[in-house]
């Protein structure tokens, strides 16, 4: 049975955010996980907090700390220096970020058309959050073949004032197609496949050179009054040299360019979890992927040893504490049955949630969401998860990111709590 | 039962009922290295549990046990290669690789196997006549007229790595030494379950690599433990990922009626394979479909060597006087240990070695995946999948590196030129350094 300081359940963001600031502070870690999840369906961005109504970040990061249950309400503080930190760790493995907390929160394109309000972004996506200037226009370059994006919707769809929220937007819309080098008999083309084909440098000398060239005829066509612009493409721009893929097609194209994050696979989100285990293998830390836990042991309150199914039998690891980054409803850490049971599959931890009566909405796409999102565990300040009378069920336990009760995905808040709560947690 | 007993067991029931919890989220495609580095294979989340559907079909049975009813409606499936990396990134507990592997043998049903396809999957009959013209056979196998021909007329690839067969089996090996302990200590007894662990040896060691028997027996003597090595068969695995499931339940009962005399009376089973050992744990029942007591007897029994030592040093029990290997050990943990779920105890093994820079290689699959790059259509995407680590072994610039399962062992040293160890030779190599430095010590006083 090999020996951790600290295990951790989930390889999310909560869960690697935990992990390494663990290790940072010289524990041996251990992350167990089933598989992976959120980085893997997100957008790759860190976002700290959007609640309608927000200019900013820290605007809307108080307005969230000041709803009660909600998990800012204890980790305000945490926020920003947990931000700065893991932007530290993240630019050392070659992924940067733009904006801070006082940036203002800019609606930004998404790939079906719409716009989702962001302040902080990775810096290959930023520039689709800069405010525009009037003049401005935006080409948005799809590839040939590719299904999980549709340039010449997206364009119709993004050429709708409305769709900006009043904000400034860009003076007119287009959409072009390329196509990119031995794609031709391709079905069942990917984001990722086609960010494999851009860490290739032949491959990608022609394809950028090919995306200039549309860019730059769809740029010479709209001709009268050539204002400036900036070019959406697709988020495939590679994934083991995307900095290098990014700075080199910058470079070549006439307009900025940024990439707008997809449907699952999301490459952005992958290059965040490579960035992130990198960065725990670095300093000593060890990640299972395909482990899902069978039980814990405990010593009264304590948590010994954590064992996971194997083959045949189940594999051991003890450990001097726990920390559950399970993701909760999204991320498999809290199942439900048909009745309305809910239940933490890990510890069984008692789940805080709204009542059964509430879950079926007459409206399924309720603008304020699902009531389920903010279903969770409680925990004290020490993220200790707690008992219904609210006293510590576990010493060495806690809990962070999705799986903590309070919060909802419309808010955007949840990168912000996987970073401040993981962070929190390994201290 | 709790709901998190009835997920949990949900996820460990039939493979192809997980396929209702598939999200069509695209993970395990991202991490699947074949379809990482060739454009034939759609990916395991198309031709498993997206085609999942089509494979249910409406009437019941007259049905190959355990296998899907039809079969699948795409045959791409025959790219994948089994390593398992979809199984493990699924986040829904998806036993993707499983699934494909039961519908590759669905379409492969009822027809007369690729004769190659049969051949690869006859590593006792190989091995057999193999050692028996041992200087005819490893000289036709290092001929490259001969490899041409053979890759001409079966699809064997001319350049995939083939080991040398050895003199004479490791059974007829261990036979002759048991005659021999008898007549010098007229010893005839089997050693109790507590003085002794079985031995699975598998083929490699069987035909090719007697030496990695040697290193276990020595290390275990060390710890105090004998070995009883009972006649046994191929472990079946090369013939389930040629989707020969019926000869593969052949070899299953066999070995597992032989095995299953020493579990019930509490021996343990050791394999130095971890690919045999993963098969013998896991898929006998979980693909084979074979659930009878004997199978969860004897997979309860079993275990990898370096899981097993492992556990020895968590009770206190390992010798640790390990001498200094002062050298760097790039180490490839094989897609077939990573399906057992023990972490990688070989790696916390070597750092038990003063001195040993042992590093984990940290890649998804070395290609070779059992045959899989021994065919001739295979071999480039195999070599493709394990450029990376290949890569990497030569940039170490290590003399060793060590690998648990012998296909990929094999698979590294033929790519890189560096010699590749089981992770047992490299502790019985730190057992004699220190047996060195005490006889130097010795000598001196
Ligand atoms: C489609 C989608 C879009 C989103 N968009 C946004 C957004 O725009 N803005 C925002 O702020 N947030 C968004 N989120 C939420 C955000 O991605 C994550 O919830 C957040 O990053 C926190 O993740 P986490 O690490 O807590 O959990 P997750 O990323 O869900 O990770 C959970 C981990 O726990 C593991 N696990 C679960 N159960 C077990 C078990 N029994 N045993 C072992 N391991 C287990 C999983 O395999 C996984 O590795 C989105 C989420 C989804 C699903």
């Amino acid at each position: 049975m090999p020996g951790a300081d600290v295990v951790v359940v989930g390889a999310g963001l909560s869960g690697l955010t935990a992990a390494l600031a663990a290790a940072d502070s010289g524990a041996r870690v251990q992350v167990l996980a089933r598989g992976n999840a959120g980085t893997h369906w997100g957008s790759g961005g860190i976002d700290i907090a959007a609640p309608s109504g927000a200019a900013t970040p820290r605007a809307g990061l108080e307005a969230l700390a000041a709803v009660p249950g909600h998990p800012y309400a204890a980790l305000s503080g945490e926020v920003e220096p947990a931000l700065n930190w893991i932007r530290g760790i993240l630019a050392a493995e070659g992924l940067t970020f733009e904006g801070t907390l006082d940036s203002p929160l800019q609606p930004a394109p998404t790939s079906i058309g719409g716009t989702r309000p962001v302040a902080i972004l990775p810096t290959a996506q930023a520039a689709g959050a800069r405010p525009w200037v009037s003049g401005e226009r935006l080409i948005v370059c799809g590839v040939a073949g590719f299904k999980d994006f549709w340039p010449d919707a997206i364009a119709a769809s993004l050429s709708r004032p409305g769709v900006w929220g009043g904000g400034s937007r860009p003076d007119g819309v287009v959409a072009v197609s390329v196509e990119l080098p031995g794609l031709a008999a391709r079905h069942n083309l990917s984001a990722v496949e086609l960010a494999r084909r851009f860490d290739d440098k032949a491959w990608r000398a022609d394809a950028i050179e090919r995306i200039a060239t549309a860019v730059e005829g769809a740029a010479a066509g709209h001709a009268p009054g050539q204002g400036p612009g900036r070019v959406a493409l697709p988020a495939i721009l590679g994934l083991n040299d995307h900095p290098a893929i990014f700075d080199e097609l910058r470079r070549r194209l006439p307009l900025e360019p940024f990439e707008l994050p997809l449907v699952p696979p999301s490459v952005p989100g992958m290059r965040l979890y490579f960035a992130l285990r990198a960065a725990l293998i670095r300093r000593g830390g060890r990640v299972r992927i395909g482990e899902m836990i069978d039980h814990v042991e405990c010593d009264g309150a304590r948590v010994t040893a954590v064992a996971t199914a194997a083959a045949a039998r189940t594999s051991t690891v003890r450990t001097g504490a726990l920390i559950l980054a399970t993701g909760g409803i999204a991320g498999g850490g809290i199942v439900a049955d048909d009745a309305g049971h809910l239940e933490e599959v890990v510890l069984g931890l008692p789940v805080e949630a709204p009542p059964v009566e509430a879950w079926l909405s007459a409206d399924a796409f309720d603008p304020e969401g699902h009531p389920l999102e903010s279903a969770g565990i409680r925990t004290d300040a020490d993220l200790r998860p707690v008992d219904r009378s609210g006293k510590p069920i576990y010493s060495n336990a806690r809990v962070v990111g999705s799986l903590l009760a309070g919060g909802r995905l419309r808010d955007r808040c949840r990168d912000g709590v996987a970073v401040a709560s993981g962070r929190r947690a390994a201290r | 039962m709790t709901i998190a007993e009835l997920v949990r067991e949900a996820a460990l029931e039939q493979v192809g009922y997980s396929a209702d919890e598939c999200l069509k989220c695209n993970v395990c495609n991202t991490v699947c290295p074949v379809a990482r580095v060739t454009d034939l294979f759609p990916g395991p989340k198309y031709v498993g549990p997206q085609a999942a559907r089509f494979r249910m079909g409406h009437t019941l049975p007259a049905q190959a046990k355990g296998l899907p009813r039809l079969a699948s409606p795409d045959r791409t499936v025959d790219w994948c290669s089994g390593c398992g990396c979809c199984t493990a990134a699924c986040p829904a507990g998806v036993k993707v690789a499983e699934m494909n592997s039961q519908s590759r043998a669905r379409m492969k049903a009822g027809k007369l196997p690729k004769l190659r396809d049969w051949g690869l999957g006859q590593t006792d009959l190989v091995g057999t006549v193999g050692v028996l013209f041992r200087p005819i056979a490893n000289w036709a196998l290092a001929n490259r007229p001969i490899r041409r021909l053979l890759h001409i007329t079966f699809g064997i690839h001319h350049s995939a790595p083939f080991p040398k067969f050895s003199r004479g089996t490791y059974q007829s090996a261990w036979k002759r030494r048991q005659k021999r302990l008898q007549k010098q200590f007229g010893i005839t007894a089997e050693p109790g379950p507590g003085a002794a662990v079985v031995y699975f040896h598998g083929c490699s060691v069987n035909y090719y690599e007697p030496e990695v028997a040697e290193a276990m027996i020595a290390v275990l003597a060390r710890n105090g433990y004998e070995v009883i090595v009972p006649p046994q068969v191929c472990c079946g695995l090369p013939l389930i990922s040629n989707g020969i499931y019926g000869e593969a339940r052949a070899h299953a009962h066999k070995n597992l009626e032989i095995l299953a005399g020493y579990a019930r009376r509490g021996y343990k089973i050791l394999g130095t394979s971890s690919s045999c050992i993963h098969t013998i744990k896991a898929e006998y029942r979980e693909m084979l479909d074979i659930h009878d007591d004997e199978a969860t007897v004897v997979a309860n029994a079993t275990w990898d060597i370096c899981e097993f030592l492992l556990d020895l040093h968590d009770q206190g029990k390992l010798d640790t006087g390990f001498g200094p290997l002062p050298q760097d050990l790039p180490y490839h943990a094989p897609c077939q240990l990573r399906s057992h779920g023990i972490g990688l105890p070989a790696m916390d093994l070597f750092a038990l070695v003063p001195g040993l820079r042992a590093r984990d290689i940290d890649h998804d699959c070395c290609g070779i995946a059992g045959t899989y790059g021994m065919k001739k259509e295979k071999y480039g995407i195999a070599m493709a999948v394990g450029a990376p680590l290949f890569e990497k072994v030569r940039a170490s610039g290590a003399t060793e590196a060590a690998c648990d399962s012998e296909t990929c062992r094999w698979q590294i040293q033929g790519a890189t030129g560096v010699r590749t160890r089981h992770p047992v030779e490299i502790l019985l190599a730190a057992y004699r350094a220190a047996d060195a430095a005490d006889a130097a010590e010795a000598a001196r006083r």
